[in-house]
């Protein structure tokens, strides 16, 4: 066990960093830039039971801080992921954990049982992407359609299994109580705030309007999950992870002191795609440069 | 060729014309690039990189030309000689040169990437005609090698868009392939006019990007293959696609 490890109420990640889903594709993408399997866990796109498409094709764009997407979940399908790139993640060494997503409570469920014949052995349930017409986001705005949702896929899959949670609600908590009780082992938190853009150019006494309505990431956004996971981490007693806005280690303490036992990194991964990795570089020589015996004990700190 | 993080420093700044400038950027080591790659820059506080096709590489100095047009841009142009760059890439896919005489078609800006494909085309012998279109005299950028400059006010050159010419160029010059990279408009027009004469073309296109590798999805256009339309990544799948797989937007 190494100074960096983190028991996640029973899944071991070799320290607390991880990536987001939706900025890390299948992860392989990232080995370029840095050595994906010194991450804690890396976690891959959602994958819905069948391909996906995604939306049409004014996708992203930029925020005064941050970002809004509108991707849609397009994704490989279950089918492929397994076929293709779970034998990559395999191969090189990249402990991740596989996003799910779903139109249907019938699909999660699919899925779910897909993952937990192919010994995938953690799963996040996305049950808030504002970008997609059916489902998702609807699983995870009540608390009753959670809490029957998460009881479903627990049903069929023995893996350790995170919901992950919208800020989109008035209520955080209750959707961790429902998600808790429905036997989830852990919870992410926050995905995307819902957000629109309207650009305006006035060309020659005439207005031009680019609209971009979406998710909106980053920096921006970091108040907001840290506020999230401070209200979770008292309500529940899963593990919470944190994410949100997060681009320095400065912010990675932050979640910590809020209580998120593990972070994510997300919207960072596309400003500067090293980040993950010197996130984990940077908590490692903090904790050693300053005499902490090992994460537990800086977190214990950053808590008192 | 594996994608990089490059901590740069910027060699030479100038504006090259009345709305472009031109930024080279020192590398440690040289980077091997191909014409229609791009690179990316990080401006100081903004969330998305900014992608710029290459317009020049010699001996780990790698040229871009760029028009200021937002707050990228605006932070780009502000960089003086000496300055720290981050830079990432090469990026996307590649013009596929064969030895075939080519028509090498550009407009504005996007003159860029055809002029760094001339130097290869140069380099390897093929013969080529590179036609370039501006809006006039002002926006010619200095020291690009153009065979036939057009500007839609009659300026400088042949007056009118280049587009009007590319008929004629092709009965005259007879290409085996087109390149051009340009406004919407102008690659949707080589398209067609691949497809009437039943000359190659390849183009290469534009869109906001976040990570430039594929991952995020956020830059797709829709293209056909195997009789469907699918989701090609312009950052990655990209930024040159065959004209007649891309399905154009009216």
């Amino acid at each position: 066990m190494g100074k960096l490890s983190v028991n996640l109420n029973g899944l071991e990640l070799k320290n607390p960093i991880m990536t987001a889903s939706g900025t890390y594709g299948y992860a392989s993408e990232y080995n370029d830039f840095i050595d994906v399997s010194e991450l804690g866990a890396v976690v891959t796109k959602a994958i819905s039971l069948y391909p996906r498409a995604g939306n049409k094709h004014l996708r992203i764009t930029e925020t005064k801080a941050g970002m809004i997407n509108s991707i849609g979940l397009e994704n490989v399908g279950i089918e492929k992921f397994i076929e293709v790139k779970l034998p990559e993640l395999i191969e090189n060494n990249i402990d991740f954990v596989m996003n799910v997503a779903g139109s249907t409570l019938d699909e999660y469920v699919k899925v779910a049982k897909i993952c937990d014949d192919n010994n995938i052995k953690a799963i996040e349930l996305n049950v808030s992407c504002p970008n997609v017409k059916a489902g998702c986001l609807e699983f995870g705005t009540d608390e009753n359609s959670l809490f029957e949702l998460v009881s479903a896929v627990r049903a069929v899959y023995n893996g350790f299994l995170i919901v992950k949670l919208t800020p989109n609600v008035t209520s955080i908590e209750k959707l961790g109580i429902a998600a808790q009780k429905a036997g989830a082992n852990a919870l992410s938190a926050i995905n995307t705030l819902k957000g629109t853009s309207i650009k305006i150019d006035f060309i020659k006494g005439k207005f031009y309007k680019t609209i971009v309505q979406g998710g909106y990431s980053g920096i921006g956004i970091k108040p907001v999950a840290v506020g999230a996971v401070s209200r979770l981490v008292k309500a529940v007693d899963i593990p919470v992870i944190g994410m949100g806005g997060i681009e320095t280690l400065d912010d990675v303490l932050e979640f910590f002191a809020a209580g998120a036992e593990a972070v994510q990194i997300g919207t960072a991964n596309f400003t500067h795609p090293e980040t993950a990795g010197k996130l984990v570089k940077e908590l490692e020589d903090f904790i050693t440069n300053n005499g902490f015996k090992d994460l537990n004990e800086l977190k214990r700190e950053l808590r008192a | 060729m594996s994608k990089k993080i490059y901590k740069a420093k910027v060699h030479r700044i100038e504006k090259v014309s009345a709305s472009s400038h031109f930024i080279e950027i020192k590398c440690e080591t040289p980077v091997e690039i191909k014409a229609g790659q791009f690179i990316s820059i990080y401006c100081d506080g903004l969330t998305l990189r900014r992608p710029f096709s290459v317009y020049s590489n010699n001996e780990g100095r790698i040229g871009v030309l760029f028009k200021e047009r937002g707050k990228g841009t605006k932070y780009i142009k502000s960089l003086k000689v000496g300055d720290s760059i981050d830079v990432a890439g090469p990026f996307g896919n590649t013009f596929n040169i064969e030895n075939k005489k080519a028509l090498l078609v550009g407009a504005g800006i996007g003159a860029a990437p055809i002029s760094y494909l001339k130097s290869k085309l140069d380099e390897q012998g093929i013969e080529n005609f590179f036609a370039c279109g501006f809006l006039n005299k002002d926006e010619v950028p200095n020291g690009m090698k153009i065979d036939m400059t057009c500007t839609d006010d009659g300026s400088f050159g042949e007056k009118g868009s280049v587009l009007n010419y590319l008929g004629v160029l092709i009965n005259d010059y007879q290409p085996e392939v087109i390149y051009a990279c340009g406004p919407h408009i102008v690659l949707k027009k080589v398209a067609e006019l691949g497809e009437t004469y039943g000359i190659e073309t390849q183009v290469a296109m534009e869109k906001v990007m976040a990570c430039g590798i594929g991952v995020c999805r956020g830059c797709v256009i829709d293209i056909k293959k195997d009789g469907k339309i699918v989701n090609a990544t312009v950052c990655k799948d990209g930024p040159v696609f065959k004209g007649n797989e891309v399905v154009w937007e009216n």
